[in-house]
């Protein structure tokens, strides 16, 4: 088949899916629903696999034009190369397993048909978002699966008790989203200023011949891109919704929330490579803003007691991690680490899915313990999602966290340092969630734990694939230090085939460095669980009460309270400002000095007295009559005189 | 010229209607206007213009693309708007009936008319029917309420007769063409006041700020027929005389003069009008506030006077009725189902009505200018336009993204979900549920495919100028 028609396919297939369910999904049974809408992304990862066997440079799809003035033309089409191919196997390949999951997942819910529906819909805006050969294109995936993620988070909302905080939810996840895409906006706008296209080769080209295009203007430019990375990709500020968007269902956050939508401000980062590397002080900003990210939220991720909660405050950290290497233009590790990370987040994400669904609806992990003997499939592939995250040697993570630790290393020791701190608080967090989900005593009292299940194959399935894909993940960019010929495939495979790439390189250490900081790493991630095995296994330790936390462990439950100094500082004001504009401004000052006005100008003509006692329609009927005679006047006039 | 004349000869016929079949009479009256306008469109060439000249000094037509596109539009507003009120009492009134299809002759006058001083009558000839069905079917408790939307009017009507008027005078000329090539800038200043007079009526009209205070007031007031009515086209008299009109005679040391003032205030409205709307307590209200800032986004657009511009700012026009009259039909079934607009009376409609939740919720998110939708392609390069013009405006205005999604969202969220108050709500009927799906068809029609409407109004748009 033709590689264009395979493309459309590709985009085609969730759309098709979109529509069939939209429309009558309501009168279908519930497998046939969940079958077509699993059918079509796995059809399209399908696809998407014979174009990533048959890659060969980069090909432009041209559909239609959008717009088509003489001095302006964008256009619906698409890009074939090696970073949109990537980034689409993810969607599809991560996108049809968590489907999948969603079948059993979502079973009793009534809102069957509608959740397939919009996820549906995500795959599809997700889809042109990273396939658009311009950023016209890329801004409307990027709306679309904004649009998506409200309507998926706040899916709930008719829940009696949680319906109102579900929908508020969705609300914020929408509009700090939208604060971002101002952001992205103001970028379309400087760059359809500067090169007057919105084609991503077009404008790398152009660059490579006019060397003048630097400086200013390339910092605005790039600094509004990243405007928009913090929205999408949930970095500081713009991070609060990411948190809350955990009010969504479960496989929406693992696939939304983790592996998909919230890499997009990456993604935009490395296909915008050629603009980023003009701007060195933007990739600084990059830098120290994901490393405070990283941080940060590693640091609230310690005192969170909802198991979802733990993992969304991870994967802002983990987007952190992601953007310090693109701080350092190392923009092939930080890709690297977003496909491992796909890989372990989502199932950590279908994981705790699936202890949810077994809890009947139980989130928080004071409650569990001791699953691992009621729910013996989901321990393991949580076990192996929490030891690929941490760092445990030779699963994916620990290959793809250490080339970025490995490129601040080698660019600057401080932050190296910094990041072994996140990198240490990380494996802490996450083996204080599994030790106390899945070890200890069970403490959600007998009655629930009688009813406690392991999940269908439908859920179980998607988590023994995804185990599968987080320990041998690494493989795909091994280091050059043992395996000199398969070593640093992804890097070469991306950087060959992606525009821009191919000059920038990423930093390698020499043999004994490299190594000891293996080693280092091992030893960190090895530590940190033999420290809670002893902790929370031997010695039983549990999560203390939030009111029972003093110091630090206060200031991580509570988040180091960015939610009520937002709310201080932006959220009040603005509604005080809206009281006060709408109460004294309009009304009091502008429509009631109107009316001042007019109670002077009836008063004046003496008319109050006879005429504003209730005859409003002879009163208007006057002074339309009287409108008419002048009116009249004046045609008559006219026609005389001229 | 029948298209012209359909709705009066209608309107008149009105009167001697049974009452029986008042509402079925309205229906098929704007239903035969609108399919008359889409058979003439067919046989329309853009290239060309339609002029209906009967020998008379001030009574000549001329309908080019742009007034093709006002007249279906409007066609199509009548028509939706009596389908949306179809099982309401105020279509069975043969008053409203009458004085509704007044209205519509009267703006096709507006859009079709080919003599400055014609603008100007058909202007004031929709204002009568316009009050009296305020006054009528409104619930103006108290008559200065009604009075300020009539003092704002007949002031801004006095300036632009005055300056229509010295118009004529100072050039010696009256129709459109003549106008469009005399030679306004020997006038220097009085070409400035001669604008200014117009501009101080259409002010009213878009509204922009400060001008805008009877918006508010009287869209809570007036029965939702007129709401929509006014909002969905009757304002659009505003935008279309100024891209119709003002701007391409006026083009040069007035319009230079007037450019920045007016496009201040345009933004002003656009964020003034979105803080406003976010803290509304009334979803009439609320919406209001929207559209005031919604409209100053496309005002301010229009004073760049730039070909490409003006053929968005059309889309953006189109999608404006369609939001408006979407969001006010929604506003009024909850009214007329619970009695009540106040948003802190209103929870959980959703889960007693889903169907109105779904299509409510289709437009919410056409108004919040998602992808695939009109408003997105019109946004995206209105903005633009002004960001081209100075960053700061671009960047003002692009503030409506965030403020939109506040008071959209806060609009659609606190009366549809949350825990149900009601234990019944009667879902959508037959006619709003088409009249739901005709907006958002329309809406994706011209999201997708914008070019299909720029190119056709490019026809009038981009003539060459003096």
């Amino acid at each position: 088949m033709a590689k264009d028609l395979t493309l459309l396919l590709i985009i085609a297939l969730p759309l098709i899916g979109f529509a069939i369910n939209g429309l009558v999904g309501k009168k279908m049974p519930k497998t046939l629903v969940g079958g077509l809408a699993t059918g079509v992304v796995f059809a399209a990862f399908l696809l998407a696999t014979t174009l990533f066997s048959g890659l060969h440079g980069t090909q432009i799809v041209n559909l239609f034009n959008i717009i088509d003035f003489e001095q302006l033309r964008i256009n619906a089409s698409f890009q074939i190369d090696a970073l949109s191919v990537w980034m689409t196997l993810i969607i599809t390949g991560i996108g049809s397993l968590i489907h999948l999951f969603s079948m059993g997942y979502m079973s009793h819910d009534e809102g069957y048909y509608k959740f397939f529906t919009y996820l549906n819909l995500f795959i599809f805006s997700m889809l042109l978002l990273v396939l658009g050969s311009n950023y016209f294109v890329l801004f409307f995936g990027w709306e679309g699966v904004g649009m998506c993620s409200y309507l998926l988070i706040s899916f709930h909302y008719n829940d009696a008790e949680k319906g109102l905080a579900n929908s508020l939810a969705g609300r914020k996840a929408f509009i700090m989203n939208r604060i971002g895409d101002v952001g992205l906006l103001l970028a379309l706008f400087m760059l359809l200023g500067q090169f007057n296209t919105l084609e991503f080769l077009q404008i790398g080209k152009a660059l490579e011949t006019n060397t003048a295009l630097q400086g200013g203007a390339m910092i605005f430019i790039t600094l509004s891109l990243f405007i928009a990375a913090t929205g999408k990709s949930a970095q500081i500020p713009l991070f609060t919704w990411l948190p809350d968007a955990m009010a969504g269902p479960t496989p929406v956050s693992a696939l939304i929330h983790a592996a998909t939508m919230v890499t997009a401000g990456i993604y935009l980062t490395v296909r915008s490579n050629f603009l980023f590397e003009l701007a060195p002080f933007t990739k600084d900003i990059i830098l120290y803003v994901g490393l405070a990210t990283t941080l940060f939220a590693a640091f609230m991720a310690l005192r969170q007691n909802d198991i979802k909660k733990v993992l969304a405050y991870s994967t802002v950290s983990q987007l952190g991690l992601m953007f310090v290497a693109l701080g350092f233009g190392a923009y092939t590790v930080a890709l690297f680490h977003v496909t491992t990370h796909a890989f372990f987040k989502a199932l950590l994400f279908l994981g705790s899915g699936s202890v949810i669904h077994g809890m009947h609806e139980e989130q928080d992990i004071r409650k569990m313990g001791g699953l691992a003997k009621l729910m013996p499939l989901t321990h393991f592939t949580f076990l192996i999602g929490t030891m690929a995250i941490s760092g445990i040697p030779f699963l994916s993570g620990f290959f793809s966290k250490d080339e970025i630790m490995a490129q601040a290393l080698h660019h600057n020791p401080v932050v190296y340092g910094v990041l072994v701190l996140a990198v240490t608080m990380t494996a802490i967090y996450m083996f204080r969630l599994y030790f106390l989900t899945f070890q200890g005593q069970f403490r959600g009292g007998e009655a629930l734990k009688s009813k406690v299940h392991e999940s269908g194959l439908s859920m179980t399935l998607p988590l023994m694939v995804l185990a599968v894909l987080s320990i041998f993940g690494g493989l795909l960019n091994l280091p050059g230090l043992f395996f000199k010929g398969t070593a640093h495939w992804f890097d070469h495979y991306l950087s060959h085939g992606t525009f821009g790439l191919s000059a920038v390189h990423n930093a390698h250490l020499d043999f004994s460095t490299a190594m000891g900081l293996m080693l280092f790493a091992s030893a960190i991630a090895i530590g940190v669980f033999i420290w809670a095995y002893l902790t929370y296994a031997k010695k039983g330790a549990t999560a203390k009460a939030d009111d029972a936390l003093t110091g630090w462990e206060q200031l991580s439950a509570q988040k180091l309270y960015v939610d009520e100094i937002y709310n201080t500082l932006f959220v009040k004001p603005l509604l005080a400002l809206s009281d006060f504009i709408g109460k004294v401004v309009d009304i009091q000052l502008l429509r009631n000095g109107v009316y001042a006005l007019a109670d002077g100008i009836l008063n004046t003509a003496n008319l109050t007295r006879k005429w504003q006692t209730g005859f409003l329609s002879s009163y208007l009927f006057w002074m339309v009559f009287g409108l008419i005679i002048f009116v009249a006047y004046y045609i008559l006039k006219l026609s005389v005189w001229h | 010229m029948a298209l012209i004349l359909l709705p009066l000869v209608f309107s008149l016929m009105a009167w001697f209607v049974p009452s029986a079949f008042t509402r079925l009479f309205g229906l098929f009256a704007t239903g035969v206007a609108l399919v008359w306008s889409v058979v003439a469109v067919c046989y329309f060439q853009p290239e060309e213009q339609i002029l209906i000249d009967f020998g008379l000094r001030f009574v000549r037509f001329s309908i080019d693309s742009l007034g093709f596109t006002m007249i279906l539009l409007t066609n199509a507003v009548f028509l939706l708007v009596y389908l949306s009120n179809f099982t309401g009492k105020i279509v069975n009134d043969r008053k409203f009936t009458a004085l509704a299809l007044l209205m519509q002759f009267g703006l096709l006058g507006v859009f079709t008319t080919n003599t400055i001083l014609g603008f100007y009558i058909f202007w004031e000839l929709t204002l009568l029917p316009i009050f009296l069905i305020l006054y009528w079917f409104g619930s103006f408790d108290k008559p200065r309420a009604l009075l300020q939307f009539f003092l704002y009017t007949l002031l801004g009507s006095l300036a632009m007769l005055l300056a229509v008027i010295g118009l004529m005078h100072a050039t010696n000329q009256q129709t459109y063409e003549a106008l469009l090539v005399a030679d306004i800038n020997a006038l220097g200043n009085t070409s400035i006041w001669l604008m200014g007079g117009f501009l101080l009526a259409f002010a009213v009209k878009i509204p922009l700020f400060p001008f805008h205070t009877w918006q508010a007031e009287t869209y809570t007031k007036a029965p939702v027929a007129g709401t929509m009515l006014l909002s969905a086209i009757m304002l659009k008299m505003a935008l279309f005389g100024l891209l119709k009109w003002v701007l391409p005679i006026f083009d040069g040391v007035a319009t230079d003069f007037w450019r920045w003032p007016i496009i201040t205030l345009g933004l002003i409205g656009v964020v003034y009008g979105a803080i406003v709307a976010i803290r509304q307590s009334d979803i009439k209200t609320l919406f209001a506030y929207a559209s005031l800032s919604h409209l100053g986004l496309i005002a301010a657009a229009l004073m760049l006077h730039d070909d490409n511009t003006n053929q968005i700012a059309v889309v953006q026009i189109v999608n404006h009725s369609i939001v408006s009259i979407g969001l006010f039909l929604a506003a009024g079934i909850i009214e007329q189902r619970l009695g009540t607009r106040q948003m802190s009376e209103l929870s959980g409609i959703a889960k007693v009505a889903p169907r109105f939740a779904f299509w409510f919720g289709v437009l919410t998110f056409i108004s919040l200018s998602v992808p695939f939708t009109a408003g997105f392609i019109g946004e995206f390069f209105l903005i633009k336009a002004l960001f081209n013009a100075h960053a700061v405006t671009g960047f003002i205005a692009s503030t409506t993204l965030v403020l939109g999604a506040v008071y959209t969202l806060r609009a659609y969220q606190v009366p549809m979900f949350g825990p149900s108050k009601f234990a019944s709500f009667q879902d959508l009927n037959w006619s709003e549920w088409l009249v739901f799906a005709i907006l958002s068809v329309a809406a994706i029609y011209l999201g997708l495919a914008p070019q299909c409407l720029t190119d056709f109004v490019a026809h009038s748009l981009t003539q060459p100028t003096h």
